[in-house]
């Protein structure tokens, strides 16, 4: 892996800078989209639904799942499509193909980097004190891109194979949006429908980030552990599909 | 290094007739064909030594792109054995990694890290490489999607040239650019032949082969028809 580590970075910053010089807007655009779609919601359910016992405002506490969450959706539609744009590549030289998934979700990365500034002065504007319990951010974060890459892994090599699979998915991620606490608390669920969120890792980590960024406090380790399981548990799996299937790539691609 | 040994290699790849899976559902349900079993390669043995300039000729769909697939190493054998031994320069597609929105400079970076070459090396080569592109300097800052065919095609092919190649596989490259470019590439790929390069060279042009080949493979229908002198196996050729 250390000697594809330059190529890692090369089709990195190609997807960084292909994506900035395509639009006038430029950086712009990860920091505003996000802030837009943060703002719009944050209208409807504060002022409309009246969101209200969160422990801070809404806006931020929108904003920490929302965030997460885009990076998440975003990540996968981003994959699903590396390997088929990338095809000519896939047809002439050997390289090992996860390179092309993991480039694209650094990319992917770099843009929640951007947007996490907007996240900080929210922070302070709303007078959300700052604990040590947020280093724990990162830990989680790095959970979090274990299960995107998994599950980008598996489903970029079966969108190779039948090309419809990501509009199926675009559907399945409507869904998932829906049973992940992003625009809600998970204490506004039924009591009985609460196991979703346990066994949804997205919403494990979106509970947790709230909980070391908001409460001061540790996260639920129950939950995080079964978030781990299945983090894990999907990569290596959804690794392996990946490589059995990856002598094929060129081949049908 | 620079030898290829091919022994009893088979290749079979499924061809599938839908590529989504509305199309499978309905082909299952209308009782159609979903997979079909291609041999592409059949039973195929060879031997090229270090410094041998082989020529593959056979008409479309004889096996030829497999052939250079399995070389490449993107494609493995169903069964048999493919050994390569030292880098190889794939000349096929020249361009496949360019990026349309980055520039000159970016693309020449980009595509030579992408051809397995290390970052250092290109800013030193970068001067040559631009070079022997012959574009000009003040288009290299411009992004490639504004440049002619002719342009894109001459620069992919300068930073190919510089990957130092043990084995070169060359796919009908030579049918595009113009004469004077083309000239520049095929005494480059000569430099190549004098300093112990192993070249493969695939090309419907029977000419080109005979003036750059010793030897070729003749493929039929994914079979190897023949393998020899390379007179003897072009007529053979024309023969059918």
């Amino acid at each position: 892996m250390l000697r594809y580590w330059s190529l890692l970075k090369k089709l990195t910053s190609r997807e960084i800078k292909a994506r900035y010089k395509q639009s006038f807007l430029g950086f712009f655009w990860v920091l505003l989209n996000p802030l837009f779609q943060m703002i719009i919601m944050s209208f409807v359910f504060s002022k409309i639904m009246k969101m209200t016992g969160i422990g801070v405002p809404y806006p931020i506490y929108l904003y920490a799942g929302l965030l997460p969450w885009l990076f998440f959706a975003n990540s996968i539609a981003s994959a699903m499509g590396a390997l088929t744009n990338n095809s000519s590549l896939i047809k002439k030289i050997y390289f090992p193909r996860e390179i092309l998934i993991l480039s694209t979700l650094l990319a992917k990365v770099f843009d929640f980097s951007l947007a996490i500034i907007i996240f900080i002065i929210l922070m302070i504007f709303f007078k959300v004190p700052f604990t040590v319990y947020m280093l724990l951010f990162f830990p989680i974060f790095l959970l979090q891109f274990i299960f995107t890459y998994g599950l980008s892994l598996l489903l970029s090599a079966l969108n190779l194979f039948y090309r419809d699979i990501q509009y199926l998915f675009d559907l399945v991620m409507t869904l998932w949006f829906y049973v992940t606490p992003v625009i809600y608390a998970t204490e506004f669920f039924p009591m009985e429908y609460r196991y979703i969120f346990k066994i949804n890792p997205m919403s494990v980590f979106i509970n947790a980030y709230r909980q070391v960024l908001f409460n001061g406090a540790y996260p639920n380790w129950e939950s995080l552990t079964i978030g781990l399981v299945i983090s894990v548990g999907l990569y290596l799996i959804a690794h392996s599909i990946f490589k059995k299937l990856e002598g094929m790539f060129a081949d049908v691609v | 290094m620079g030898e290829i040994e091919f022994a009893n290699v088979d290749k079979y790849f499924y061809l599938q007739h839908q590529k989504t899976i509305k199309e499978l559902v309905a082909a299952i349900f209308n009782q159609k064909k979903t997979l079909e079993r291609v041999h592409a390669l059949k039973n195929v043995s060879f031997k090229i030594k270090k410094g041998e300039s082989v020529g593959i000729i056979g008409k479309n769909g004889a096996g030829k792109s497999t052939l250079l697939k399995l070389m490449a190493g993107v494609s493995s054998p169903t069964s048999g054995s493919a050994k390569i031994s030292g880098r190889i320069s794939p000349l096929i597609e020249l361009g496949a990694g360019f990026h349309p929105e980055l520039n000159g400079k970016e693309n020449i970076f980009l595509n030579g890290v992408i051809l397995g070459m290390e970052e250092k090396f290109l800013i030193d080569k970068f001067q040559e490489i631009v070079d022997f592109s012959e574009i000009d300097m003040k288009f290299i800052y411009t992004p490639v999607k504004y440049y002619s065919s002719g342009m894109y095609m001459r620069l992919a092919f300068a930073v190919a040239i510089f990957t130092q190649p043990d084995i070169l596989l060359v796919d009908e490259i030579l049918a595009v650019g113009d004469t004077a470019f083309q000239a520049k590439c095929i005494a480059k790929m000569e430099e190549f032949k004098k300093e112990g390069v192993t070249t493969l060279f695939v090309s419907h042009s029977m000419d080109a082969v005979k003036k750059f080949c010793q030897r070729v493979i003749y493929l039929k229908e994914g079979k190897v028809i023949f393998d020899g002198d390379v007179n003897e196996g072009v007529n053979k050729y024309l023969k059918g």
